[in-house]
């Protein structure tokens, strides 16, 4: 006998690549859910990695950085926001 | 009727009467002074006109004013006859002779030309001669005798009632009047001496009375008649007189039916009570005597209330013992049909010869002592028989029955009752039997279908029955739980799913519907949620969805059912599976593809999952063969080139192939679970008949022993067997050796050996359960957080009851125990130091 595959369904899963049960530092829901405003995570809530290397909901980020007080700094370590975009392909 | 009401109706329409015909009065009473003057024949004057002449022999006879005495006599003697023979003969006794003049007459001097009339007054006034009463009455007087005697009436009837009526004119109404009713009262005195000689003999009593009351009714028609100018004037102008006919009545009453010595009355009323209970045990008997006597009863006011109080009386203990004799005797079904009978019976009865007043006494006395004295016992005897099924139909108008006569006693909550009690205990059989599980969906359906057709087709629609049914299979599909919730998704499943019984649009919405409702009834729905999910996920990944119209019917129907929040997540599943249908496509146009399909020549497909909206599935270990590993890079590559940000992990437990297979006896193609596909491909290029070692194949495939047990039977002792096992058996074990059937041979090209996937196994089932279970601490801990932080301090009881309102699933109160326990150990609460049974909010 001798078999050969043809046709291959497969099935993955995807994540954010961030650590396990790491939650949003602005809204702390974790990133397998999405920010407070949306319903559904995935492409339509979709996370923004800074060159300090801080995660957050996009949504939540942009709302704080429209905010007064936000100067323009990552809400985390207060250093001037820089987004790493090297986690971005889609962006651009 | 009460004899006082029953006189104020007359004089009611006596009035009417009297008002009706006062223009007629006036004229007539002018023609007969004229008439009087002018000696002409009066009755030219005076034809009535008779509107129910059929019944009124009299009336008919008077009408007829031209006809001779002798036929007169004729037509009278003729009825007397009628009399003799029994025949039904029924004197209006209330209705007062229509004493309108014909048309003709009362417009006859319209026609002719008018011709003045002038009176002169006469010079002597005319005297009456001394004895004119006295020879006027006693030709009247002589005429009444004859009526009695059944004799000749020597004197016309012309001249009869002349003589009234000058009797009347000269004032001498009073005395004309007494000296009649004197006359009548002598007559009866006879007859009640007759009567009471006669009433030895029980047999003849009603027949001889009856006859009696006959014959007055007779004998004062004819009286009537004659003294018909009494009536009209003296009695309706004088008040506190009554009409000829009624004096006669209430001699009549007065001398025979209230008669001591003979007790005539009492006995009458017996006799008909025994004729009326001989009815009732079935016997013929002669109505139109019933109908008579009761009617004279009801003519003298006597029949309400000592007759209808009799009757009532009988009549309640004729079914009080009917109905406790009968309701141990037969079923309840026949039972049931009995009353029917009866209360039709009795109906009949009050039309055939009772008082139509009689009717809703009577009703209440056999509703009473029939039905409402037994109600408990036939629900307790009849009820669950006449639940169950052997004929439906039967059964179906039975409980109608049933149901139309509890209305009737206003019972309708008893029957409620066992209606529900019937479901729950019903219901409750069947969730809780453990060994009828698969068929526990299909048996709910079908009780329920049961139970909404009784509602509907017995209960008359009725909403509390309606309700019954919603509330009782609540109480008993909760009884058990989470089973049911898990059954319930499963049999959705079972429909949804490829490979069913094909059903058409319309019936796969039915059931669909049918089944939600059930769902609907069930309090845990996180359970259902889950093992929906988990079924879904396999038909939409494995491609074993029936119609993904189906598929999304179903999803609003949920939505409708318990809001968007539940759905939303079943809803991002059909959204990866489209995301992933359009990403695919613009893989196929990548260059990348292009390579993998001349190279590999493998026809790849992937369904890209998002985390949050699919079942969590365990990690599934798997050593690919090169090639398809680095297909499977490719692929990533590709995906995470597309979404920055991401990482892709495989589910190989939801992967399913496609093989091409060459057998020594020809080419098949075979569907297999990707654990299948790459045990299979251990098995290339051997030797004819070359095993290898269970431990060779784990070894290589690095499939975890449960997995790969289950694979190897499926490929080598399930239903279509490309491995032999050896030794031969059922079950795999890790001393087994394979090799190749190369006998295999099947008839069909394309073999689906891929069913296990599609199987739940029970460690599935117990992850999902447990899944659920987790959630629903999650839940209760957030609940507990949430209430304890806007509350601040709570008693422990206190806080129970207030989870308990805000849960949507049933939790045990010792669950939420250990809860609190867990969360005073996270120090979110803290017990209050003096009374420990109050908890505190930890900020
Ligand atoms: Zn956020
Ligand atoms: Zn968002
Ligand atoms: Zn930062």
């Amino acid at each position: 006998m001798r078999v050969k595959v043809k046709r291959w369904h497969g099935v993955a899963v995807w994540r954010w690549d961030v650590p396990n049960e790491e939650v949003c530092g602005i809204c702390r829901v974790p990133f397998d859910g999405c920010c407070p405003t949306c319903k559904t995570p995935g492409d339509d809530c979709s996370l923004i990695w800074g060159e300090c290397t801080h995660v957050f909901h996009m949504h939540c980020l942009l709302r704080w950085l429209q905010t007064e007080g936000s100067r323009g700094q990552c809400p985390m370590d207060r250093r001037t926001w820089g987004i790493n975009f090297t986690k971005l392909f889609f962006l651009l | 009727m009460s004899s006082r009401s029953r006189q104020n109706t007359i004089n009611r329409i006596n009035t009417n009467a009297n008002n009706n015909n006062n223009n007629n009065e006036e004229e007539r009473g002018g023609a007969i002074k004229r008439t009087r003057l002018d000696n002409a024949n009066y009755t030219s004057t005076h034809t009535f006109s008779s509107s129910s002449s059929s019944s009124t022999a009299v009336a008919a006879a008077t009408a007829s004013s031209s006809s001779s005495y002798d036929n007169f006599i004729g037509k009278t003697s003729k009825k007397y006859d009628l009399v003799n023979h029994g025949k039904d003969l029924i004197f209006p006794s209330h209705k007062p002779i229509p004493d309108r003049p014909n048309d003709a007459v009362r417009q006859g001097p319209q026609k002719q030309p008018i011709k003045k009339l002038v009176i002169k007054g006469l010079k002597d006034k005319p005297k009456l001669p001394d004895n004119y009463e006295e020879v006027t009455w006693s030709k009247l007087q002589a005429a009444v005798q004859a009526i009695f005697n059944y004799q000749r009436i020597g004197t016309s009837l012309e001249e009869l009632y002349k003589a009234c009526e000058n009797l009347c004119l000269h004032k001498m109404a009073p005395s004309l009047y007494k000296r009649l009713a004197g006359e009548i009262e002598e007559h009866l005195k006879v007859e009640k001496t007759k009567l009471e000689n006669n009433l030895n003999e029980n047999d003849t009593l009603l027949i001889v009375v009856n006859k009696c009351w006959q014959a007055h009714c007779e004998q004062m028609g004819l009286i009537r008649s004659i003294f018909l100018y009494l009536d009209r004037t003296y009695v309706l102008q004088t008040s506190g007189v009554i009409s000829i006919w009624d004096k006669g009545l209430e001699i009549f009453q007065k001398q025979i039916m209230s008669s001591s010595a003979g007790d005539i009355k009492k006995k009458t009323m017996n006799g008909l009570i025994t004729l009326i209970r001989l009815e009732r045990n079935g016997d013929s008997v002669d109505r139109r005597l019933l109908h008579s006597l009761i009617h004279m009863f009801i003519d003298l006011g006597i029949y309400c209330p000592s007759f209808e109080n009799l009757f009532l009386m009988e009549t309640r203990s004729y079914y009080h013992h009917e109905g406790i004799s009968l309701v141990s005797e037969i079923t309840v079904p026949r039972y049931l049909k009995h009353v029917k009978k009866r209360l039709r019976e009795e109906s009949d009865r009050v039309s055939n010869y009772l008082d139509w007043k009689t009717k809703n006494p009577l009703t209440k006395v056999v509703d009473d002592e029939l039905i409402k004295r037994h109600v408990d016992t036939l629900l307790e005897k009849g009820f669950n028989d006449m639940m169950e099924d052997q004929h439906a139909d039967e059964h179906i108008q039975e409980l109608g029955r049933l149901y139309d006569l509890l209305a009737r006693v206003n019972s309708l909550d008893r029957l409620r009752l066992y209606f529900g009690n019937y479901i729950k205990k019903t219901g409750s059989n069947i969730v809780n039997n453990v060994n009828q599980e698969s068929t526990m969906v299909e048996d709910l359906l079908a009780l329920k279908k049961k139970m909404d057709s009784i509602v509907a087709i017995s209960f008359d629609r009725n909403y509390n029955f309606a309700h019954a049914v919603k509330e009782s299979f609540e109480v008993f599909i909760n009884q058990r739980q989470n089973k049911p919730a898990e059954l319930i998704a499963k049999y959705v499943d079972l429909k949804l799913k490829l490979g069913n019984k094909r059903m058409d649009d319309l019936e796969i919405e039915k059931t669909l519907d049918e089944v939600l409702v059930l769902f609907r009834y069930i309090q845990g729905k996180d359970i259902f949620e889950a093992f929906y999910k988990r079924d879904l996920a396999k038909r939409l990944l494995l491609n074993k969805s029936a119609s993904f119209d189906y598929e999304r019917s179903m999803l609003s129907k949920l939505r409708k059912e318990c809001g968007p929040g539940f759905t939303s997540k079943l809803e991002g599943m059909f959204k990866d599976i489209d995301l992933s249908r359009d990403f695919m496509n613009s893989f196929y146009h990548s260059r990348i593809s292009e390579n993998l399909r001349t190279n590999i020549k493998i026809d790849l497909y992937v369904n890209v999952l998002t985390q949050g909206f699919w079942p969590t599935y365990s990690p599934a270990p798997l050593i690919l063969p090169p090639v398809m590993a680095e297909c499977q890079e490719i692929f990533k590559e590709f995906y995470l080139s597309k979404h920055g940000g991401r990482n892709l992990k495989w589910q190989n437990s939801l992967g399913h192939c496609l093989l091409a297979a060459e057998f020594p006896k020809g080419n098949k193609e075979l569907v297999v679970s990707l654990f299948q596909a790459v045990v299979l491909l251990q098995f290339n290029d051997l030797k004819l008949k070359e095993r290898i070692s269970y431990e060779h194949i784990k070894e290589h495939t690095g499939i975890e022993k449960k997995e790969l047990d289950r694979t190897l039977q499926s490929l080598a002792c399930g239903k279509v067997r490309v491995l032999k096992k050896h030794p031969k058996g059922r079950d795999v074990s890790p001393t087994d050796s394979f090799s190749v059937d190369e006998m295999f041979d099947v008839k069909f090209f394309r073999i689906k050996v891929n069913a296990i996937q599609m199987k739940e196994t029970l460690e599935e089932n117990q992850e999902t359960n447990e899944r659920v279970f987790l959630d629903r601490q999650y839940q209760v801990d957030a609940a507990l957080v949430r209430i304890m932080k806007m509350r601040k301090k709570l008693s422990h009881n206190e806080l129970v009851s207030e989870l308990l309102s805000q849960l949507k699933f049933k939790a045990q109160v010792s669950d939420i125990k250990k809860r609190i326990e867990s969360l005073i150990e996270r120090e979110y609460l803290e017990r209050d130091s003096e009374d420990p049974s109050i908890l505190k909010y930890l900020a």
